[in-house]
């Protein structure tokens, strides 16, 4: 279901989702890039082509929560969970990379042992999508599955066309946010849609070869070489879109959940002073195996959107496409 | 709405000081109510937790059929600071268990086979559930011998166990440490060398053994050669944990979660990620 509306009349429905929703997007701060975050006007919003360096995901898995307290002193034992937040939300401007990052996240926390904090998170947000039209040089969600105008995982998505917005409607959610924007595409601007849409995956320029399976090289030397750069800074991992590790710490009386990372030496660190992935190596194969092996096997698909977020912002120019693509299988 | 990860307030009712450094509780449930907890099988797993401490996963080590509902045993070697904490507990002290995790020994499996159970050290501690369990159901195994090693006989866990596993119908224990030390009757020697030199039958027989890395390393080339196939191997492994469910990323084996999809694999599942 297509709508189509005019720029300013997207940022007044904007403003009108406000009285009803805390309402997320993505905002540029000056000197330090986009970021998202909530937003209290329609012209908070960067709706621009370029990218947020954090993904979405801290809105759904958030980088440290509390998840319930106790105690253990006389006449007050007791452990109960921390109250789930109640408020309605609605996330604009995701990219469709990000938003299918989180069908993958739905995979792990929305499974036959629901994660509550994440699941609720899901269930009362809503995700208006961004398609992206000048994807960056490091994308490759064309060859992972995904695409720059994918909606998948989203309740409606925004394709910017000029003075206005094409809005694709995906679910009973989205429709119902859009039932203010009753006009519909005529037939022309449905053709420019389709060829903004054809235009925005030509742009998507980087292809890489994923492998059927990487069976064949868990010993091979490849990986001692590929992650000899690595400086165990674990960046890549927080800013994964489907990256989900994480720790549970007692901080006093109460249970602390936090990202943590393959990347970290002590992640696998054990009591005895065992370490089943004791260098570099171990970990950044077990990063690449995660994400383009065993992940397949258990549930269909790579755990990469191709976003590019973790070349973008290694500090030693890391590059895990390039290391998939030349993996020597 | 109730964390995943909130556990259930459970009260030491028993503590029995094993070794120099082991310890097994019995503990039972606070909140009967706490359902499908109370039905685990040898095997599985609880995560333990000393609340405002940590939490860390032991083993269920008793067998379901011996332990009062909503009660179970752990069995917890002094190694760290959660183990250190829960050396420190007394009887009556209150602590907090998630579970039971895990998929259990293929009991079904075993029916009408001859079992070789091999254990180190603390690793006798999840077969010694599945012990209890088939001589609670003798007749729905065949014949069942028990190796089992240990650094010094001082280091020797469940020694009050020991006569009523040698007077049970058709069950061998044969015990061994790695030094000869004064009054010790039993054999002197390292698991994989002792069975070699006991070198049971393979025939409709299943091996299943627990114990550190470097036995389980040395013992399965022996058991090979003994003529096990790698299905009839079955060993329970560990790795650092957190949550217990397959979601925080850090016990797999390759494709498979020691909590979710174990800790009980046979060698066939594991062998090319074991080294």
């Amino acid at each position: 279901m297509l709508r189509i509306a005019q720029k300013e009349e997207l940022q007044k429905m904007i403003d009108g989702f406000l009285a009803d929703y805390e309402v997320i997007g993505p905002r540029e701060l000056p000197g330090k890039g986009i970021f998202y975050q909530p937003i209290t006007n329609a012209q908070d919003l960067y709706l621009g082509e370029r990218f947020a360096i954090e993904p979405v995901k801290k809105f759904f898995f958030r980088p440290s929560e509390y998840l319930f307290e106790g105690g253990l002193k006389e006449g007050s034992e007791f452990l109960e969970g921390i109250p789930l937040a109640q408020n309605k939300r609605m996330i604009i401007g995701v990219r469709p990379c990000e938003a299918r990052g989180l069908a993958l996240l739905d995979k792990i926390f929305n499974t036959e042992y629901k994660d509550e904090a994440y699941v609720s998170l899901r269930e009362k947000t809503i995700l208006v999508g961004l398609s992206c039209q000048a994807p960056g040089k490091d994308c490759f969600c064309t060859s992972i599955g995904g695409s720059p105008v994918q909606a998948r995982g989203m309740d409606a998505l925004i394709f910017s066309a000029g003075s206005k917005y094409v809005i694709e409607i995906i679910t009973d959610k989205g429709k119902d946010i859009f039932d203010t924007c009753p006009k519909e595409p005529d037939k022309e601007e449905i053709k420019a849609w389709e060829s903004l849409k054809e235009k925005s995956n030509a742009a998507l320029r980087k292809k890489i070869k994923i492998p059927e399976s990487l069976d064949n090289i868990f010993e091979s030397g490849y990986w001692g070489k590929v992650s000899s750069a690595c400086i165990s800074c674990g960046v890549c991992t927080y800013l994964c879109p489907t990256c989900h590790c994480f720790d549970l710490v007692d901080e006093e009386r109460k249970k602390l959940r936090c990202y943590d990372g393959c990347a970290f030496s002590d992640f696998t660190l054990e009591a005895s002073g065992g370490n089943p992935r004791p260098t570099k190596m171990e970990r950044y194969r077990q990063r690449v195996f995660h994400k383009f092996d065993y992940f397949k096997k258990n549930f269909g698909e790579h755990l990469c959107v191709g976003c590019g977020r973790c070349i973008r912002h290694c500090p030693v120019k890391m590059n895990i496409a390039e290391i998939v693509d030349q993996a020597p299988v | 709405m109730n964390s995943l990860y909130l556990p259930h307030l459970a009260q030491i009712t028993g503590i029995k000081q094993e070794t120099q450094d082991i310890k097994t509780f019995k503990l039972a449930l606070l909140d009967l109510s706490a359902g499908s907890f109370f039905n685990y099988r040898p095997g599985q797993f609880v995560e333990f937790s000393v609340i405002g401490e940590g939490e860390a996963p032991f083993c269920l080590s008793n067998s379901p059929t011996r332990m009062p509902k909503g009660s179970i045993e752990c069995s917890v070697k002094k190694i760290g600071k959660l183990t250190q904490a829960l050396h420190d507990l007394d009887i009556g002290d209150r602590v907090g268990i998630r579970g039971p995790y895990g998929n259990g020994f293929p009991v079904e499996q075993l029916k009408n086979k001859n079992l070789l159970f091999i254990a180190g050290g603390i690793g006798l501690a999840p077969l010694r559930s599945l012990i209890n369990y088939c001589l609670d159901k003798r007749t729905e195994f065949k014949g069942i011998t028990i190796l089992n090693g240990a650094r010094t006989p001082k280091d020797l866990v469940y020694q009050d166990e020991y006569e009523h596993w040698r007077k049970a119908k058709d069950t061998q224990l044969h015990l061994t440490v790695d030094c000869q030390e004064e009054n010790w009757a039993c054999m002197v020697g390292v698991v994989p060398k002792i069975l070699e030199t006991l070198a049971p039958t393979c025939e409709d027989s299943v091996a299943i053994l627990c114990g550190p890395p470097v036995m389980i390393k040395y013992t399965l080339p022996v058991l090979l050669k003994l003529g096990f196939c790698e299905t009839a191997i079955i060993t329970t492994m560990e790795m650092k944990m957190k949550c217990g469910l397959g979601k925080c990323g850090r016990c797999n084996i390759g494709p498979l979660y020691i909590c979710k999809d174990g800790p009980v694999f046979n060698y066939a599942q594991v062998k090319n990620f074991i080294h």
